[in-house]
């Protein structure tokens, strides 16, 4: 299977809103993809299908070759994601979260404690292991939510504008991350961000009121276009 | 690992989660407070002598011991919010993409609330026990049913609770919508039926009564002298049978807890 993520006719209607309609996309393994488009236009949908938050109104998506929406627990197993804004138990301390997560994940405790460890330094919350998350900022738990979606160290990366509520050395150290993640990883990740996007990916999928407008590499998309601001307000014409 | 490896951890977590919030220690604290109170009132108004009828352990038992009120709040404050909070407070986005099925979340967090409340429960009995002992220098035997009819309306009041979270868009409101399931809707039906001579057997707050019932003593010697005026007399010296009780509560908890993963399984993340 050359593909990491397969998104076939993908629609959904919410009550009669058309978030999606008939979405179709490949994701290379060790592709790094971003999905791009005003807000509405169906990324955080998208993502929540693909792990298994949403059914689909019609069509279906793979994981790995596994089916999303008739084995969705196999299929996200090896999925780390980050959804819209995610919170976290607020009695818990980020120790406690990745390890119940970890364990969850099928992490043993040995190999657990190292990895989170790892990630929390990654995510610079080495010196807050033991707070409690009640005391956390928005960018803190930013931070967690990243370190939670690398701790088992997954082939694939789902992240839902993963650089939201960070200051500018945040978003820069998360695009780091990234950049570094995906020499080894597929990246799927949603974004309204162009510098952002241009900074982590080299494929762009811009969507907009639930239908593809174009999936290529930025590269070409600056050439025909003359500019990546231009590409992306163009293909998004009629939401502006 | 087996979905049952993950239904393990998910319990220990959820059990972790319970033990740190505040509300827990309320409880215990409430539990512990009420037992005080009810035996100091059961003493110091002498309702022996009030009702007329000679004090016994099992007396004792039937007004200290008895505890499906505490049960119910209890009960109902640990789960009012144990799935709606996982939406309502989105901490659903960091638990639902897991591998683990929703079936096993819901359960987990069940048997959570479940093992905090036991404590909260054990903690009231062990005290009357020793009250008991104390002043009586011997345990009713019927304390043990009493103790197994309040787990089963624990139990039943979990499984009401989980029905409402997985139902409602928000933790309070399932919290109250239960609470007014035991406190308003089943009390009314209870008084209408037993007015008119039915045994309300199948209410859950009428079944979780039946705690009471297991010390040998029939209501209708001492509430007859408890309620002068005949009013109340016909609903309160029905005597719930505790076997039927028990079997009436677990199966409320089986049903509602069944239902709760049902839509808890389709319900989506928005």
């Amino acid at each position: 299977m050359r593909e990491s993520i397969i998104i076939e006719n993908l629609s959904k209607n919410y009550g009669g809103f058309l978030a999606l309609e008939k979405l179709s996309l490949k994701v290379k393994k060790k592709e790094d993809v971003a999905l791009l488009g005003p807000n509405g236009a169906g990324k955080t949908t998208t993502l929540k299908i693909l792990c298994g938050l949403l059914s689909p109104s019609s069509g279906t998506a793979y994981i790995n070759g596994i089916n999303v929406i008739k084995e969705r627990e196999r299929a996200i197993s090896k999925v780390g994601a980050i959804l819209e804004t995610p919170e976290f138990y607020p009695f818990f301390t980020p120790e406690e979260t990745l390890s119940y997560l970890g364990r969850l994940r099928g992490m043993r405790e040995r190999g657990l404690r190292s990895r989170m460890n790892e990630v929390l330094k990654l995510v610079r919350l080495d010196k807050w292991t033991r707070v409690k998350i009640e005391k956390f900022s928005r960018g803190m738990k930013q931070r967690l939510a990243l370190a939670q979606a690398l701790l088992h160290d997954p082939p694939i990366l789902v992240l839902d504008e993963p650089s939201l509520g960070l200051d500018p050395r945040g978003m820069m150290e998360i695009r780091q991350i990234l950049q570094e993640a995906r020499k080894e990883k597929t990246v799927f990740f949603a974004s309204h961000l162009l510098t952002e996007v241009a900074q982590v990916c080299k494929k762009v999928a811009i969507i907009d009121h639930g239908k593809l407008r174009a999936y290529d590499d930025i590269t070409r998309l600056k050439k025909k276009y003359r500019s990546f601001e231009r590409a992306y307000l163009k293909l998004t014409e009629a939401t502006i | 690992m087996s979905e049952f490896e993950k239904l393990k951890i998910v319990t220990k977590y959820e059990l972790l989660k319970q033990f740190r919030r505040k509300r827990f220690y309320g409880a215990l604290v409430f539990i512990i407070l009420a037992q005080v109170l009810m035996i100091g009132l059961y003493r110091g108004l002498d309702i022996p002598g009030e009702l007329g009828y000679p004090d016994s352990p099992e007396l004792f038992a039937i007004f200290v011991v008895s505890m499906s009120a505490f049960a119910v709040l209890a009960a109902v404050f640990f789960a009012g919010d144990a799935i709606a909070s996982e939406f309502e407070r989105k901490t659903g986005y960091v638990l639902f993409p897991n591998p683990i099925k929703r079936r096993s979340i819901v359960i987990g967090k069940y048997l959570a609330c479940f093992l905090a409340t036991l404590v909260i429960l054990v903690v009231g009995y062990v005290i009357s026990a020793v009250a008991l002992v104390g002043i009586y220098q011997a345990i009713p035997v019927g304390i043990l049913g009493s103790l197994a009819i309040s787990i089963a309306l624990v139990l039943g009041v979990l499984g009401i609770a989980f029905f409402f979270s997985s139902l409602l868009k928000g933790g309070m409101g399932a919290t109250i919508a239960t609470l007014i399931i035991f406190m308003v809707v089943s009390p009314i039906i209870r008084g209408s039926l037993s007015y008119a001579g039915y045994e309300p057997w199948f209410l859950p707050d009428y079944a979780g009564d039946a705690a009471m019932s297991t010390y040998g003593i029939d209501f209708s010697e001492i509430f007859a002298g408890f309620t002068p005026g005949g009013g109340m007399q016909g609903m309160m010296t029905m005597m719930p049978d505790p076997v039927v009780s028990f079997f009436v509560l677990l199966i409320y908890a089986l049903v509602t807890l069944l239902v709760s993963i049902w839509l808890t399984k389709r319900r989506e993340m928005l």
